[in-house]
C-alpha cells in the first residue's frame, strides 16, 4: 500500500463515502453482522453457555465423546455433543470463543500500541533511535510473525517453571502475539510523521513554543489513527489465527484453558476414530470468526484505497 | 482544404456510482492535414478527454454519449477494437505528458521501437532495427545505434520525451495527439522538445493535435487554438487573431496569464474563482460565475456559438442581435 | 555490484543478530549444567563441568566460541534425544525441504497464472469466485485445511496416507520421498495444506500487481502506439508484474518454513518442524538454538537469492539503482 493511499484514507476515514460504500456492500454487511454476533456470543459466554466449560464438576467422564444432539446418563442433553472429557461441547466452544476473542483483540491492541509509540518516536526523533528501530524491524521482518511467536512463547516456557507458564499463559501468549505483530505499525507511523512532520501546522505548533510530546500526541496522532485502524482490522484476524495455530500445536493455551485451538487440537486425536464433531465444530467456528474479520479488513482496506475501487 | 480529423458535437459523460457527469459537452472542431491546433484550458477542463475520445482509449467509467468523430473522412468512432487498434500508432499517434513513465521499463528502446514499427508495418526485424536507429538519429539522440540497446533509466527526462517522438513518429502517421508533451520536462528542455515535435510535423505535413494549459507554448507553436472550459468549447480561432483579440471573456483572462513568453510556469490565476467541476454543473454559461462581463441571460441560457472576427465564440457578448439593441 | 554487496552486509547481521539470541538461549535459558549432568551430580562435578564448558569465561569470548562452533556445524548434544544436535538436524532437513519446495511449486504454479487470469477478466463470474475462493483460502488456517483434508481423504474415502512420509530412497545422504509411489502419495496432502494459504495470497498479490500495471502509463501509451492486446498484456504488463510477484514468492518461502512446523504436527511429517515443536515442547535448548540459526541462514539465502533474481529480471536494479518494485 502507497503511501499516498494512505494518506489519502486518513483524510477521507469518516467521510461518507465509507458509509456509502458499506451500504453497497451486502458482503461487508454480512461479514460485520457475523463478527458482531460472534463477539456477542464470546462476551455472553457465562450467561448463554449451558454449562461452565471451567468447572470440571461440570463435565461428566460417562458422556464423554457423545455425538451432537445426545442425551447424557444423567439426563443433560449435549446440542452439539462432547468431548473426551464429558464437557459439552457448545459451552467449551462460547468459552473457547471467548478465549480466542479477548487474546486476539487483546495482542492486537497491546501491537498496535507499541508500534505507535516506537513509530512516532522513530519518525519524530529521527537519528540513532529511528535507525535502531527500524533496523530491528527490518530484522525481525524476516522472520513470520508465527515463528518469532512461537520461540517467545517458546522461550517463556523453557526459562519459567510449568505451574508459573500455565498461569500466566495468557499474558503471555498476548504479549508472544503482539511482539511479531509490531513492526507493520511502526514502520507505517513512521511514515506518516515523516510526512507531516513537514507540515504547516507541526512547524506553527513548534514555532508558538508547544512541546513536542504535546505536538505528537495532538497534532500528529490523530492524523495517523485511519491507516493504524485498517491494519489493526487485518491484524486481528491474523492474529486470532496465530493464538489458535500456536493453541493447536500445544505451545499457546494449556487445555484447561479452552480456545478454538486447543479444542481442535483435544478433538484431532478423534478424527481416525470418526468422532468428527470434537474438531469440526469448534474448527468451523474459528473459520466464521476468520473469514467474518478478514472479509471485513478486507472490504474496508479496498473501501479507503481509492485507487482499487471502480 | 478538407480536415483530416472532424469532431462533431462529441460528449463524454461519466458514469459513477449510478450519477451520470458529463465531462465534455457537444464540442465540434476540425483539424486540416498538416495544421496544429492548440487545445488549451485549465485542467479538467476536458482537454486531455477529447484526445483520448480521439484515440479511442476512454476507459470504464468514461464513454462517448454522442457526437462523431471522422478521420480522413471515415467514421472512427464507432469502429470495432481491432480495427481502431489498427489506426492507433499507425495513423493517429499519440505522445503523453511524463515522458520518465511512459516508456515500459523493462524493455530497452529499441525493443519497443521495432516492436511498434513491426506492428503496423510490414518490414523484417532487421528493417525495423534499421529504421529504429534512423528515428532516434532525427529526434536528435546521440550514437543511435548504440542507444537502441539502452533502457529507459538510463536516459534522461528530456532523452526519454525525445523516444516517446520517435515512437510516435515511427509509422509516418498523418495526425498526433500531443497531450501536455512539454509539461514533465525543465523549462529549459520544453522548448527543444517542441521545436522537435514542430519540425518534425512541418517535414512531414503531420497534423497535431496539442493538448496543453500553457498558453506560451501555444503561441509557439499553435496555427490555431481551440479554448476548453468546463467541457465546453468557448472559443476556436487563428493563433494570430486570438492573441492579438480575443472574444471570449475567458480567454482574455487566459492571455492575461502569459506575462512572459519565457516563464510558462505560470498557472492560469488572473482569473478568480475556480472551473465548475463535473459533478456540480453551472446552468446557462459555464463561466458566468467568474465572468466580469455577465449578462442576466448568461446565468440561464447556454450561449450560442458566433462568429467575431476570425474567431468562433460562444459568448452572449458577441450575439450580433444583443449588440445592435444595445 | 554494490548493492548485492549491501545486501550481504545486512544479511550478515541478520545472522549475528540470530546467532545472539540464540546463544543468549542456550547460555541463559535454564542451566545448561543441570540439563547436562542431571540434577543428582555433586557441587564439584558441576563446577568441573562448567569449567569443561568455558561457563565461567567472558561473555564476547564465549559468544565467540559459539559461533566459531556454529560455524562448524557443532551445536551441542540434543538434551532430549541425548544425539548431535547437528545430526539430527541433518536427518530431518531433507523432509522439510522437500515438502516446502513442492507445495510452493504449486502455489505459484497455479497462484501465477490464476491471478493474471483474474486481473484481466475482472468481471468473469469465474474471476469473482477465484477471489472469494483466495480470501477464504486466506483465511483458513492451516491445521484446519489439513484436518479436513485428512478427515475427507484418509478417513472418509481412505484414498491417501495421513501421515510420515511413506518409503523414502537415500541418495548420497539425501533421503527423498520423490522417488517412490508411497513416497509421492504421502507428500500430496501435507504439500496441498501447505500450499493453500500461499496459493492464495500469491493469486490475490498477481493479481493486485497485474491491475496496478495494466493502470501504469505506459501501458495506456502502449495501447496508443497500436501494440496488440496480447503483446501488452504478456510482453509488457505480466513481466512488469512479475517483479514484484517474484519477490513476495521468494519471501513467502520463509513463511512455509515457518508454517511447515503445523503441517507437520498434523501430518507427523518427520520433518524439522516437528523436531523444532518438540524441542519447544521439552526445552531442549540447544536444538532450539540450532534451528534458530539455521532458519535465519535459509531466510538469508533466501533474500539473497531474491535480490540475485532481481538483478537478473530488472535493468533498473542491475545499474546499481536498488529500486524495489513498484510499491
Amino acid at each position: 500500500m502507497s503511501l499516498i493511499a494512505l494518506r489519502h484514507a486518513l483524510g477521507g476515514f469518516w467521510e461518507s463515502d465509507l458509509a456509502y460504500r458499506f451500504r453497497r456492500s451486502p458482503v461487508a454487511i454480512l461479514a460485520a453482522l457475523v463478527g458482531l454476533a460472534l463477539l456477542v456470543a464470546a462476551m455472553g459466554a457465562p450467561v448463554l453457555a449451558p454449562y461452565d466449560a471451567f468447572d470440571p464438576a461440570a463435565a461428566n467422564a460417562a458422556d464423554a465423546r457423545l455425538p451432537p444432539a445426545s442425551e447424557g446418563m444423567f439426563g443433560d442433553y449435549y446440542t452439539l455433543g462432547t468431548d473426551p472429557q464429558g464437557r459439552d461441547m457448545l459451552s467449551a466452544m462460547l468459552y473457547g470463543l471467548r478465549t480466542s476473542l479477548v487474546v486476539g483483540l487483546a495482542s492486537v491492541a497491546a501491537a498496535a500500541l507499541a508500534g505507535v509509540l516506537l513509530g512516532l518516536m522513530a519518525g519524530y526523533f529521527g537519528g540513532v533511535l529511528d535507525a535502531f528501530i527500524m533496523r530491528a524491524a527490518d530484522v525481525q521482518l524476516s522472520f513470520p510473525a508465527i515463528l518469532i511467536a512461537l520461540l517467545i512463547d517458546g522461550v517463556a516456557r523453557t526459562a519459567m517453571p510449568a505451574a508459573l507458564h500455565a498461569e500466566l499463559a495468557v499474558p503471555i501468549l498476548i504479549a508472544a502475539i503482539a511482539a511479531s505483530f509490531w513492526v507493520q505499525y511502526a514502520r507505517t507511523v513512521r511514515g506518516l510523521v515523516l510526512v507531516e512532520r513537514g507540515r504547516d501546522y507541526v512547524l506553527a505548533a513548534k514555532v508558538t513554543g508547544v512541546s513536542t510530546p504535546r505536538i505528537l500526541l495532538s497534532h500528529i496522532l490523530p492524523n495517523v489513527l485511519g491507516p493504524v485502524l485498517v491494519i489493526a482490522t487485518i491484524n486481528l484476524a491474523l492474529a486470532i489465527l496465530t493464538e489458535s495455530t500456536l493453541s493447536f500445536l500445544g505451545v499457546g493455551l494449556p487445555s484447561t484453558q479452552p480456545s478454538l485451538g486447543s479444542l481442535v487440537r483435544i478433538g484431532n486425536e478423534f478424527v481416525f476414530s470418526g468422532d468428527w464433531w470434537i474438531s469440526a465444530l469448534p474448527g468451523l467456528l474459528l473459520v466464521l470468526l476468520s473469514l467474518s474479520v478478514n472479509i471485513f479488513g478486507d472490504w474496508l482496506r479496498d473501501a479507503l484505497n481509492p485507487k482499487l475501487a471502480s | 482544404m478538407s480536415a483530416l480529423l472532424k469532431v462533431e458535437g462529441l460528449r463524454v459523460e461519466i458514469a459513477r456510482r449510478g450519477r451520470v457527469m458529463t465531462a465534455i459537452d457537444d464540442v465540434s472542431f476540425e483539424i486540416a492535414a498538416g495544421e496544429i491546433l492548440g487545445v488549451v484550458g485549465e485542467s479538467g477542463a476536458g482537454k486531455s478527454v477529447t484526445g483520448t475520445a480521439v484515440l479511442g482509449l476512454l476507459e470504464r467509467p468514461a464513454f462517448q454519449a454522442a457526437g462523431r468523430i471522422l478521420f480522413d473522412g471515415r467514421r472512427i468512432d464507432t469502429l470495432d477494437e481491432d480495427a481502431m487498434r489498427a489506426l492507433r500508432g499507425r495513423e493517429i499517434a499519440a505522445v503523453f505528458q511524463d515522458p520518465l513513465t511512459s516508456l515500459d521499463p523493462l524493455m530497452t528502446i529499441g525493443d519497443q521501437l521495432t516492436e511498434t514499427i513491426r506492428t503496423h508495418l510490414d518490414l523484417t526485424q532487421a528493417e525495423a532495427v534499421e529504421r529504429a536507429a534512423r528515428l532516434l538519429a532525427e529526434v536528435g539522440i546521440p550514437a543511435p545505434r548504440e542507444r537502441l540497446a539502452s533502457y529507459p533509466h538510463e536516459m534522461s527526462g528530456g532523452m526519454r520525451q525525445r523516444v516517446v517522438l520517435a515512437l510516435a513518429f515511427s509509422c509516418e502517421p498523418r495526425l498526433i495527439i500531443a497531450d501536455e508533451p512539454t509539461t514533465a520536462l525543465d523549462v529549459s528542455i520544453q522548448a527543444q522538445i517542441l521545436d522537435l515535435l514542430r519540425a518534425m510535423c512541418r517535414e512531414r505535413g503531420t497534423a497535431v493535435m496539442l493538448v496543453t494549459h500553457d498558453m506560451g507554448v501555444i503561441a509557439e507553436v499553435a496555427d490555431r487554438v481551440a479554448v476548453m472550459y468546463a467541457g465546453r468549447l468557448v472559443e476556436v480561432g487563428p493563433t494570430q487573431s486570438l492573441l492579438a483579440e480575443a472574444a471570449h471573456p475567458y480567454t482574455r483572462g487566459l492571455m492575461g496569464s502569459i506575462p512572459d513568453m519565457h516563464r510558462r510556469d505560470v498557472e492560469l490565476a488572473q482569473i478568480p474563482g475556480s472551473m465548475p467541476r463535473p459533478d456540480a454543473p453551472v446552468p446557462g454559461c459555464a463561466f458566468h460565475p467568474r465572468c466580469g462581463q455577465a449578462l442576466p441571460r448568461c446565468a440561464v441560457e447556454r450561449p450560442l456559438t458566433f462568429t467575431a472576427g476570425a474567431s468562433e465564440v460562444a459568448c452572449w457578448l458577441a450575439d450580433p442581435a444583443a449588440r445592435s439593441a444595445a | 555490484m554494490s548493492f548485492v554487496l549491501g545486501r550481504l552486509g545486512q544479511t550478515v547481521l541478520v545472522l549475528l543478530v540470530a546467532a545472539f539470541v540464540s546463544f543468549s538461549l542456550f547460555r541463559y535459558v535454564g542451566d545448561p549444567v543441570n540439563n547436562m549432568v542431571g540434577q543428582s551430580a555433586s557441587l564439584a562435578e558441576r563446577e568441573a563441568m562448567r569449567t569443561a564448558l568455558g561457563l565461567d569465561d567472558a561473555f564476547v569470548l564465549q559468544f565467540a566460541r559459539f559461533v566459531g562452533n556454529a560455524l562448524t556445524g557443532d551445536f551441542g548434544m540434543s538434551y532430549r534425544f541425548g544425539q548431535p544436535v547437528a545430526t539430527l538436524i541433518a536427518e530431518r532437513f531433507p523432509a522439510t525441504l522437500e515438502l516446502a519446495l513442492i507445495s510452493m511449486l504449486i502455489a505459484t504454479g497455479v497462484g501465477v497464472p490464476l491471478g493474471v487470469w483474474t486481473a484481466l477478466h475482472r468481471d468473469h463470474w469465474l474471476s469473482q469466485a477465484l477471489m472469494a475462493a483466495s480470501l477464504i483460502g486466506v483465511a483458513l488456517p492451516t491445521f484446519l485445511i489439513g484436518i479436513a483434508l485428512i478427515l475427507f481423504f484418509s478417513v472418509w474415502l481412505g484414498w491417501l496416507p495421513s501421515f510420515g512420509r511413506g518409503q523414502v530412497v537415500e541418495i548420497g545422504g539425501w533421503s527423498t520421498g520423490l522417488l517412490t509411489t508411497s513416497g509421492l502419495r504421502a507428500l500430496v496432502l501435507p504439500a496441498v495444506t501447505l500450499g493453500v494459504f500461499q496459493l492464495a495470497l500469491i493469486l490475490r498479490l498477481a493479481r493486485a500487481e497485474m491491475l496496478e500495471v495494466m493502470r501504469a502509463d505506459f501501458i495506456r501509451f502502449a495501447r496508443a502506439r497500436g501494440l496488440k492486446p496480447r503483446a501488452i498484456q504478456y510482453r509488457h504488463a505480466l513481466r512488469n508484474t512479475l517483479v514484484p510477484v517474484v519477490t513476495m514468492i521468494g519471501l513467502q518461502f520463509g513463511n512455509v518454513f515457518a508454517f511447515s512446523i503445523i503441517v507437520e504436527t498434523v501430518f507427523q511429517w518427520p520433518g524439522l518442524g516437528l523436531l523444532v515443536i518438540q524441542a519447544i515442547q521439552f526445552a531442549d535448548v540447544p536444538l532450539l538454538a540450532a534451528y534458530l540459526v539455521l532458519i535465519a541462514l535459509c531466510f538469508a539465502v533466501i533474500n539473497l537469492a531474491v535480490d540475485l533474481a532481481y538483478v537478473a529480471i530488472d535493468p533498473r536494479v542491475r545499474s546499481g539503482g536498488g529500486v524495489r518494485g513498484t510499491v
